[in-house]
Parts: structure tokens; C-alpha cells; sequence
């Protein structure tokens, strides 16, 4: 009836065969040299990030491996995805979007003694990404928020975030479209505790940005949109990351960067390796090749934002960069505001509240 | 081949796709609607609760915001349809030989990314944009305009102009298929060329108008990539805000409330549309 059957039975019996006399061979995963490891790893990382300079350490390490992007477009969005069950195995969020990770159990917890670059990270960075106790996130870029000006049209300088708030600039002023970034600026402005922000100050953190929107240009979605509009004289106070202002300094733009009396924000992006993932190994070795050095150097040299890296940081010497991290100025590190983790009835709350400020009458 | 058979494999592939991406992506975000958070198992069983709708109804804001976007989608429409139409009217009775010539090169711009088009707009309506260099170099004003852009009136231009070469094809179709007897018939008895447009082509390209209008009106309720590049502070529409819920507040449950209440709104409005136009019909 079936001819053909018996051959079919006869190939798979090869193929268990050699299956099991290669497997016999084989060492462990671990005594493979890295030139010779194959598989596939899965990265959700920011556009931009999948440019083989912000991991070329990996490359170079495991050039058999083949890492695949997804983007996400915002904290909100990455979250979104790995809640909803993507499949990456690593991701990229940044402070303040972290705790809910470890409350929904999306992340697996890491084995730093198998990172070799560990050692170079500063502690206060290490702390970053523990929870419990436990190292959840490994830190990798980082950087500054403040109000970033053009020094031309406001020769009198900024010296608080309430510059955004200011009628002298009106229709020259661009908030970065974010709901928890506005409640974490009024929260400086009237000395707020950023962590327990409650009912009645939300209410009025919503009145504050919805009367500061007859003052705003536009809200901007992303860094170029903020540069452009700055380069051509439209905007002339932001609230920006230093890479725009590095950006707009290299390119002859007249800018300062405030250091305002509430003190500038900072924020670190880390990586996490999804729960469950079937390439712990890999994601490892991916997490470790992210700290070295040529990578690290790329992200400060290309992206203007600083990296974990101590050794990274300690190499720098373009007096452009160290203006931007402020790096010969220790008093400005010393006086910044780290953005704390959002709850997860924070974010909600906050970002509804930003929501009704775009949707006002 | 029984006609059967026939049936099912040219309508399989189709009902297959309209059941996978757009079926099924609509049942799940009308369940995610009743969805109290983003908290626990995803697709996991979850107590359907009507919190979402109940918040959505409270916020005056949003049905504001839909009413304006309705009005703008409502304007964007019209303005498209009355700018297509003469275009439609040359390409069908005086295009002659170069008709599908001219009708390429009404379809040139798409042939460049959406993105890109709209992205062209800011370049013109910007404070050193095109407009304003030249109002500038003609002494008509000495400063720039600002309020070209970055508000609604930016948006409503933009989407207009976008709008247009899709508005002329349904408009087209319909003048085309006017029986040319009907004009010759029209002036053996007596009627000027305006009766005739008045009598005949636009009662009969009606069907071509309202199906233009319905494609351009449905889309722009609900538009969010045109406002967030040209709108500026002011110039937020609904679906900026359901992209927010979406994007940057992983509020999936309450943008798909916020999504269900736009799509049941906008099929209201177009029933109730459809009615009214039936029943001009039945009166003639």
C-alpha cells in the first residue's frame, strides 16, 4: 500500500544515529571558542541601537551568531510588547519603566559572575538595576535631562526648569511628548516628592501643562525633530538629553545647557533578558559584549551619551563630550535628580494626565 | 471544477486574510476594552469589567476632542471633494487621448512616502519655509509668519492635499460611466451647458462624490501621523490620544475603548449619512 514507508523509517533511523554520535562528539555549549558558536539571539532595542557599532563587541566575539532587532518606539511600547509575550530575549528599558518587569515576572535575574566586563561598572550603577536584592538589569547608556537653550535669543541665561513655563518665550518653548517626564519637571519646579505625588498636585501639574501649552511650539517625539527645530531659530528653550545638545554644539549652534538651582535629571538605560528565554547563554555573552569597551565608546562617541563603563568614561578627552557629561564640573553630578521607578498606578495616572493636557479644550 | 469549489478558492485566500489581520485584531481589542489593566497574564481569562468606558465617559475632554476630529475629518472631506471634482470632470471630458497621461501624473506623488509628503508641508509652511521666503522677498510682510504651522489649520491643509488624487478616482469612475447621449439629447432640448452639468453629470456622478467623500472622511477620523508632524501643541486629533494609551502609556485597555468608541461613532455617522441620502432619492 505504502511503499515509500519503510525508507521514511529507515532515514529517520539515520538521522537519530547521527544525531546521537554528533551529540557524543560535542562538548558542552560552554567549550565551544566564540568564533565557532552559532545560533540566533533576538534583541527589542530602540531604532538607532541596532547599528552594529552599539554592539560590535558581540559581533566581533561570536561572528556565527546571528542577533536579530525589533524596535520599539518608547518605554511604553517595549513594555507593551514583552507584557503582551514577545519573544526577545533581551531588551532595552530605561529607568523609572523598570519595576513593573520584576512585578509581572518578565525578567530573569542575572548571574553577574558570568559577566566579565562587570567589574568596570561603578556601584551606584550597579544598584540601578537591582530589585529584591537581586540584579535584574545590567546599566549601560546614560545621561542628562535639563532645559537646553539657545544662548542668541536668551542672552540672559536659564537657571531653573520653570524656563519652560516662562510667557517671554512663548511659541519658542518644546516639551519632549511624555506624561511622567512633565510631572517629574513641575515636581522640581514646586519641590514635589517625585515618588508620592498626590491627587491634588496631579490635578495641578494637569493645569500647569495645559496653560503651558499655549506656550509650547510642539511637543517632540524624537531627538532630530528637537535639533531641526532648534537649528532653525523656532525653538529656543527644551527640555532635552545632552545628545541634542552635543548635537547642536558640533554642528556651531549657539547653546547652553542649564544646570538649573532644582538640579538636572538624570536617567540610565539597562538591559534585561527576558524570563524563560532558551538563550540565557547567548543573552549573557550579548550583555557582557555591551559593556566592553569598543562598544562603549561608540555609544559616547556617536550618540553623545555616556556608557557604564568607568574605563570608557575615564577615556574621554573631547572637550565637546566632557562639556556635555560635564565631567571637569562634579557639582553638577552631585546636585541631579535621578528619575525614581514609575508604580504601576503612576504611570497609568501620569500618563492619562498627559493625555487630558493634549486632548484640552 | 464545480462551481463550488470554484467559489471557495477565489474566496478562501481573501476571507482568510480579513479573518486573520483584521478580524480577529478587532475582537481582541474589543476584549481588551473590557479589560481592567495591563496587570497579569495577557491573554490569560480576565473578569470583563466596563471601568474603561465608565472613565472614558467622564473625561469630557476626549468626546470633545472626537466631536473636533469629526468636524475636521467632515471639513478635510469636503474640501478634498470639491477640489477632486474638477479634476475628475477634465480627466473624463477633456483628457481625451492624454487622460491616462494626466491621471499618471496626478498618482506621481504617491510614488514618495507618505511620511516624506507630509514631511515636504513642513518645509513649506515653516517660519523659513517656502511661503514665508517668498511673502518675505516680495516685501509682503517683514517677519515670518508663524502661524502657519504647527496648528489645526496646518493639519486640514496637509491632509486635504493628501487627500485629493484619492478623492479623483471614485469621482472619475463615476463621470465615466455617463452615458455621452444624455448631453447630446439634453441640447437637441434646449438645455446650456450649465443645465446639463446641473442636471445630468452631477446627479449621476453623485455616487462617485459620496463614495469620495466616505473614503476620505472615515480615514481622517481617526488620523494621528499628520497632526503629530504639523499640528503642533494645539493640534492633537482623537487618534493621537488612542496612540498615546497605545505607545506611551501601555494603556492597551483604555485605547481600545477609546478605539471601539471611535469606530461605533463613525459607523453612526455614516448610517446616518447613507439614510439621508437614500431619502433624498426616495423624495426625487
Amino acid at each position: 500500500m505504502n511503499p515509500k514507508k519503510p525508507l521514511l523509517f529507515s532515514l529517520t533511523g539515520v538521522l537519530v544515529a547521527l544525531t546521537l554520535i554528533l551529540s557524543a562528539c560535542g562538548g558542552t555549549p560552554a567549550d565551544v571558542p566564540p568564533g565557532e558558536l552559532t545560533g540566533s539571539l533576538s534583541v527589542l532595542d530602540w531604532a538607532g541601537y541596532d547599528a552594529e557599532d552599539f554592539w560590535i563587541d558581540f559581533k566581533n566575539t561570536y561572528p556565527n551568531v546571528t542577533v536579530n532587532f525589533e524596535i520599539g518606539i518608547s518605554d511604553a511600547d517595549i513594555y507593551a510588547k514583552m507584557a503582551a509575550g514577545n519573544q526577545a530575549d533581551v531588551f532595552h528599558p530605561y529607568t523609572g519603566w523598570l519595576q513593573f518587569y520584576v512585578d509581572e515576572g518578565l525578567v530573569e535575574e542575572i548571574d553577574t559572575s558570568k559577566l566579565a566586563n562587570w567589574d568596570k561598572v561603578p556601584e551606584h550603577f550597579k544598584q540601578i538595576g537591582q530589585f529584591n536584592g537581586k540584579q535584574y538589569f545590567i546599566p549601560w547608556d546614560w545621561g542628562f535631562t535639563s532645559v537646553l537653550y539657545r544662548t542668541d535669543m536668551i542672552p540672559e541665561g536659564v537657571d531653573s526648569w520653570d524656563a519652560l513655563m516662562d510667557p517671554t518665550y512663548a511659541g519658542h518653548i518644546s516639551m519632549w511628548d511624555d506624561g511622567p517626564s512633565a510631572v517629574t519637571v513641575s515636581s522640581y519646579i514646586h519641590g514635589y516628592d517625585e515618588t508620592a505625588i498626590t491627587a491634588d498636585q496631579l490635578a495641578a501639574i494637569q493645569e500647569e501643562w495645559i496653560a503651558q501649552r499655549d506656550l509650547n511650539l510642539f511637543y517632540w517625539a524624537g531627538e532630530p525633530e528637537l535639533v531641526e527645530g532648534m537649528t532653525g531659530g523656532d525653538v529656543w528653550a527644551a527640555y532635552a538629553w545632552q545628545g541634542a545638545y552635543a548635537t547642536l554644539l558640533a554642528n556651531g549652534v549657539p547653546v547652553a545647557y542649564a544646570n538649573p538651582k532644582e538640579g538636572r535629571n538624570s536617567w540610565v538605560g539597562v538591559y534585561g533578558i527576558r524570563k524563560g528565554t532558551e538563550n540565557l547563554d547567548l543573552a549573557l555573552k550579548f550583555l557582557d559584549t555591551k559593556l566592553a569597551e569598543t562598544t562603549g565608546n561608540n555609544v559616547v562617541n556617536l550618540f553623545y551619551y555616556g556608557h557604564s563603563n568607568q574605563d570608557v568614561m575615564n577615556g574621554i578627552t573631547d572637550a565637546t563630550l566632557k562639556e556635555a557629561f560635564s565631567i571637569d564640573d562634579p557639582s553638577v553630578l552631585e546636585t541631579t535628580n535621578f528619575t525614581p521607578n514609575l508604580t504601576a498606578e503612576q504611570r497609568d495616572a501620569w500618563t492619562a494626565m498627559w493625555a487630558e493636557v493634549k486632548a484640552a479644550p | 471544477m464545480d462551481r463550488r469549489a470554484t467559489f471557495w478558492i477565489l474566496y478562501l485566500p481573501p476571507l482568510l486574510w480579513l479573518g486573520v489581520f483584521f478580524l480577529i485584531p478587532l475582537l481582541l481589542m474589543f476584549a481588551f476594552s473590557f479589560r481592567p489593566d495591563m496587570r497579569g497574564d495577557f491573554f490569560g481569562v480576565w473578569k470583563p469589567t466596563l471601568e474603561q468606558y465608565a472613565k472614558l465617559i467622564s473625561t469630557g475632554s476626549y468626546w470633545r476632542l472626537l466631536g473636533i476630529s469629526s468636524l475636521m475629518a467632515f471639513a478635510i472631506a469636503t474640501s478634498a471633494v470639491v477640489l477632486s471634482y474638477p479634476i475628475a470632470y477634465f480627466l473624463a471630458f477633456h483628457g481625451r487621448q492624454r487622460a491616462g497621461f494626466y491621471l499618471v501624473l496626478l498618482l506621481v506623488p504617491f510614488w514618495t512616502s507618505y511620511l516624506l509628503r507630509v514631511m515636504a508641508w513642513k518645509i513649506m509652511l515653516g517660519t523659513e519655509g517656502v511661503i514665508n521666503s517668498f511673502l518675505i522677498y516680495i516685501n509682503l510682510i517683514h517677519e515670518p509668519l508663524p502661524a502657519l504651522l504647527y496648528n489645526r489649520n496646518a493639519v486640514i491643509l496637509t491632509l486635504v492635499y493628501v487627500w485629493i488624487p484619492f478623492a479623483t478616482l471614485p469621482i472619475l469612475a463615476a463621470l465615466q460611466r455617463i452615458d455621452i447621449s444624455l448631453f447630446e439629447a439634453a441640447a437637441d432640448l434646449g438645455a446650456r451647458p450649465f443645465h446639463q452639468f446641473l442636471r445630468i453629470t452631477l446627479p449621476l456622478s453623485l455616487p462617485g462624490v459620496f463614495a469620495a467623500f466616505f473614503m476620505v472622511f472615515i480615514p481622517t477620523v481617526g488620523e494621528y501621523v499628520t497632526p503629530l508632524l504639523v499640528g503642533g501643541s494645539r493640534g492633537s486629533m482623537y487618534g493621537n490620544i488612542i496612540q498615546d494609551f497605545f505607545t506611551k502609556a501601555a494603556n492597551w485597555p483604555f485605547g481600545s475603548a477609546m478605539s471601539m468608541v471611535m469606530l461605533v461613532g463613525t459607523l453612526i455617522l455614516v448610517a446616518i449619512a447613507t439614510r439621508l441620502i437614500n431619502l433624498k432619492d426616495f423624495l426625487e
